[in-house]
């Protein structure tokens, strides 16, 4: 914004450069030293993961070679009710498309998801074990895709499991996913709320069902 | 305390603290999140690390806040997308409303913000002629009540599920039955029309990451997802102290926000995102506007005593603990933001006149002690007393009062005197019956609690009697 | 190691509830230690400094500093005074001639439980009090001296006594000094909440640290009709053993 535009601007960051040089910044103590663990271990990278979205309530299909998951996702897809379904167009899901005869298809490059979707399906750049997380980004079929549809399905490979937030989020800032995307997600279980008298509910405005097919090999 | 705001703040906090149906909701929330954020905090395996290393990454980003945020904003320009400095509440407001209306929007959606609260945004946008929609559940509830929300994190916790309920059927179309269930489904079928056609999203902010140029956004729900992905335009609001250094930082910070906040491993949805949507990307609003409020802020980081209060990240957990919070509730306190955290705020965000929230406490510290960034809660309480004594805002009475208590604390011999005076006398008043009347200097306390005996002899005499004169 | 402890006694302490000192003394005394009392003491400044009036509890707090020269060990049945002394001395009197002797105090201040279990290294101090007792956690005890264990082990030593535990023992009594008067309704509406949490205890007695808090508690349950009764941590460890 250009500075006539916002004079402000200039008034704010000279009282926080006044603030900060008029003042020196206090720290609290940090207590004993030594490298203190924050989180527990890991563990079993792939347990774990199923441990912890057994706790979120995501689903976890392992399945072996892309036979497997196509299997296990036309599976889920018969599962649904009849409508439109949401596809991240990329080659995984174009080879396998056929396979789902009668159901309406939206690809995400023709746009985002419609209201009435059924179910979306995507890739996902990341796993997290330590938490049971999905992360997406516009890449993998766009913002809509993993809130619209009451139904997420995310297919993803072995080898993009991480043990935690930090591997995750260190991924995707030194691959550039952070950079090159408006928008990355991190998805740890189904909608939810808790706003009528702490009773949980699940499926508030996003998915109610999250899917992950894990595939192991090709 | 003579402020009008602390007028009313005495009168709503005295119903209150009367009202045991009220109490025993409070306590029931805060027990149930007490046993949660036990749950979460267990999950951990060092707690109080985590703790430590939130604080230390918002030091760093409030302590180097012009850095930080000069590279946010670096960052979002060249994602394309606009950042606006505001001074004060109306400079905020006015851009966005401007925004709406050149851009012909009608329809809004917002996710929760505590800091749109502040800043008075939905009323501004509605008498500008647009609709607003709080999407997230508790907003949405108290929004059809026409009330402020009750708590940082949790707007509706002060309503029964039949209240909602009834609200619900008075309010809504298509309201299935009155369990949770339903009316959730009613909220979301009632919203969704309105995240699809809404022009404009508006969001609060988490955290800015400095080294992304993103905006971090925290729901459960899904509905913060929704208004940055459905609508044209985008917005964010948020408070200047919100930055951090790295994307990394969110590692510890995610986990320690949701376990403060609502005792969960991790929120279910943790978002980021910068500029509008780019080439290529299958949706997307085509406008990002990131609006950074100071409103006060400067002036507390020019605080060096007070700087850290500046570290919140608004989990609520203060709140959850306080045990004035659970007498009188989040309606009570009159400012936008309640709680512990709201009292130590409420002079510099909104004037010396609040002053009187930092003394309706008593510096027990349980929200010092659960803060996750460690901010010097109850001391601020002190710190801000003191700053409003220095400024000559306390009463002439207790002024008065305090100068005679230092003249009399300044000698043994008259310690002793007046402690005798005092004590003669209330034993005499006692013993005629008058304990709580006009007549009794210590009513203040005896109104509410039988008088104590009053001993005969001090502890300095008894030992004088016993041990002679050393 | 010095044998020899100063007594702290906080002005409350002294002008309404002498029988707690004495048997701070006491209780000093039995387990083998000497016990000083400097009549010059007045108060630690804490009213004044909590009011926001920190330049009257400056000079009252650099009396204190100076009555308190030269003791070795000083021990005081008040968790919020030795708080006072150990916490906010540093901060109240930075700038202060005495500041450093301040903070230096600080070092050799110690709560009552505090020094029996820590410096003294006594749990059990001879007591006797068949009684069942909760124990109440005053917030300066707890929160700012981190004592949770130390009043809990000499209680479990004293014969005859059931230690029971109320719900919510680490909530606020609602004292908080002039709180309890500026803000009678929200102070009464926590000491309402604390006695019923004492009453389901089943405790025949309360118990605590500080008689700030024993004092409130005591009017509240006494405006509930309550059968139980309050009592001072130090008074109950007097009750010598037969």
């Amino acid at each position: 914004m250009a500075p006539a535009e916002n004079p402000s601007r200039e008034r704010i960051l000279e009282r926080i450069r006044t603030a900060l040089e008029s003042a020196a910044p206090r720290r609290q103590p940090a207590g004993p030293p030594g490298a203190r663990q924050i989180f527990p271990p890991v563990g079993d990278v792939l347990e774990r993961f199923k441990a912890e979205c057994k706790a979120n309530l995501t689903e976890v299909i392992v399945t072996h070679g892309s036979e497997g998951s196509a299997t296990a996702i036309q599976g889920v897809l018969a599962s649904l009710p009849e409508g439109e379904i949401y596809v991240q167009d990329a080659p995984e899901f174009r080879s396998v498309a056929q396979a789902w005869p009668g159901r309406e298809l939206r690809w995400s490059s023709e746009g985002g998801p419609r209201e009435a979707s059924q179910a979306a399906l995507t890739l996902a750049e990341g796993l997290a074990a330590a938490t049971g997380s999905i992360l997406v980004s516009c890449s993998t079929g766009g913002r809509g895709a993993s809130v619209v549809a009451p139904c997420h399905i995310v297919l993803a490979r072995f080898e993009q499991l991480m043990p935690d937030l930090e591997a995750v989020l260190g991924y995707a800032h030194e691959k550039g996913i952070a950079a090159h995307n408006s928008f990355v997600g991190l998805i740890t279980g189904t909608s939810r709320t808790a706003d009528i008298q702490r009773v949980l509910v699940i499926g508030a405005h996003g998915p109610r069902r999250v899917v992950v097919v894990l595939q192991a090999g090709n | 305390m003579n402020s009008a705001p602390a007028q009313e703040f005495l009168r709503r906090a005295a119903e209150r603290a009367a009202d045991l149906t009220h109490r025993q909701m409070l306590r029931a929330g805060m027990d149930h999140y007490q046993a949660n954020f036990a749950k979460g905090r267990g999950r951990f395996a060092d707690w109080e690390a985590a703790r430590q290393r939130c604080h230390e990454i918002k030091w760093e980003g409030v302590n180097h806040l012009d850095k930080y945020l000069l590279e946010f904003e670096a960052r979002v320009k060249e994602r394309g997308g606009r950042v606006f400095w505001a001074e004060n509440s109306e400079e905020a407001r006015n851009y966005v409303v401007n925004l709406a209306a050149s851009r012909g929007v009608r329809r809004v959606v917002k996710s929760k913000s505590m800091v749109t609260e502040e800043i008075h945004l939905s009323p501004a946008l509605e008498k500008a002629g647009m609709e607003v929609f709080e999407t997230d559940l508790g907003e949405f509830i108290v929004q059809l009540r026409n009330e402020p929300p009750y708590h940082i994190v949790m707007p509706a916790m002060h309503l029964t599920h039949a209240q909602i309920a009834k609200l619900f059927h008075e309010k809504l179309s298509d309201v299935a039955g009155d369990d949770p269930v339903s009316l959730v489904a009613a909220a979301r079928q009632a919203l969704r029309r309105a995240f699809f056609s809404a022009e404009m999203g508006i969001s609060g902010a988490n955290f800015l990451v400095a080294d992304s140029g993103l905006v971090a956004i925290t729901t459960n729900e899904g509905n913060g997802r929704l208004c940055v992905s459905l609508p044209r335009i985008q917005v964010a609001v948020t408070g200047i102290e919100k930055v951090i250094p790295r994307l990394r930082d969110l590692a510890v910070l995610w986990p320690t926000l949701a376990t403060a906040g609502t005792g969960q491993a991790i929120t279910t949805y943790n978002t980021l995102v910068g500029g509008p949507r780019r080439p290529g990307e299958p949706d997307g609003p085509e406008e990002f506007h990131v609006i950074l409020l100071d409103n006060g802020r400067s002036e507390l980081l020019a605080d060096a005593e007070q700087r850290d209060v500046l570290y919140c990240i608004r989990c609520g957990a203060c709140l959850n603990t306080c045990p004035v919070f659970r007498a009188i509730g989040g309606h009570s306190y009159g400012t936008t933001y309640p709680g512990p955290i709201g009292s130590v705020l409420a002079p510099h965000l909104r004037g010396p006149e609040f002053a009187h929230l930092s003394y309706a406490s008593s510096l027990c510290g349980a929200c010092t002690d659960i803060c996750p960034v460690k901010v010097d809660l109850h001391h601020h309480l002190l710190h801000n007393r003191r700053n409003a004594v220095n400024a000559g805002r306390g009463r002439f009475g207790e002024r008065l009062g305090f100068k005679l208590w230092r003249w009399a604390m300044a000698g043994a011999r008259r310690f002793e005197l007046v402690g005798g005076v005092v004590r003669a006398t209330l034993r005499a008043l006692y013993a005629l019956g008058l304990e709580g009347t006009a007549l009794d200097p210590a009513r203040a306390w005896t109104r509410n609690h039988a008088a104590p005996a009053i001993p005969r002899a001090s502890f300095r005499k008894l030992w004088r009697e016993k041990n002679g004169a050393r | 190691m010095a044998r020899r402890a100063t007594l702290f006694i906080p002005c409350f302490v002294d002008q309404l509830g002498p029988q707690i000192g004495q048997d701070t003394a006491r209780v000093l005394q039995r387990i083998g230690w000497e016990v000083e009392f400097r009549p010059e003491q007045t108060c630690c400044g804490q009213p004044a400094f909590n009011s926001g009036y920190w330049n009257e509890a400056a000079p009252v707090a650099e009396r204190l500093v100076r009555v308190l020269r030269s003791a070795e060990v000083v021990v005081c049945p008040s968790g919020s005074c030795t708080t006072m002394v150990r916490h906010f001395y540093p901060e109240l009197l930075a700038g202060s001639p005495v500041h450093a002797e301040a903070v230096e105090l600080g070092q050799r201040v110690f709560e009552l439980a505090e020094f029996l279990v820590k410096i003294a290294q006594v749990t059990d101090v001879g007591a006797e009090f068949p009684h069942r007792v909760t124990y109440h956690d005053s917030c300066h005890a707890l929160r700012e001296l981190r004592l949770k264990e130390e009043p809990r082990e000499l209680l479990r030593h004293v014969r005859g006594l059931e230690l029971v535990e109320m719900g919510y023992a680490e909530e606020c009594c609602g004292f908080g000094g002039t709180f309890s008067t500026k803000f009678a309704m929200i102070s009464a509406s926590m000491g309402d909440s604390k006695a019923e949490n004492i009453e389901a205890s089943g405790a025949e007695y309360v118990t605590a640290a500080d008689s700030s808090c024993l004092l409130h508690i005591e009017g509240m349950l006494r405006r509930r009709n309550s059968r139980t009764r309050t009592i001072h941590i130090a008074s109950i460890l007097a009750q010598e053993a037969r």
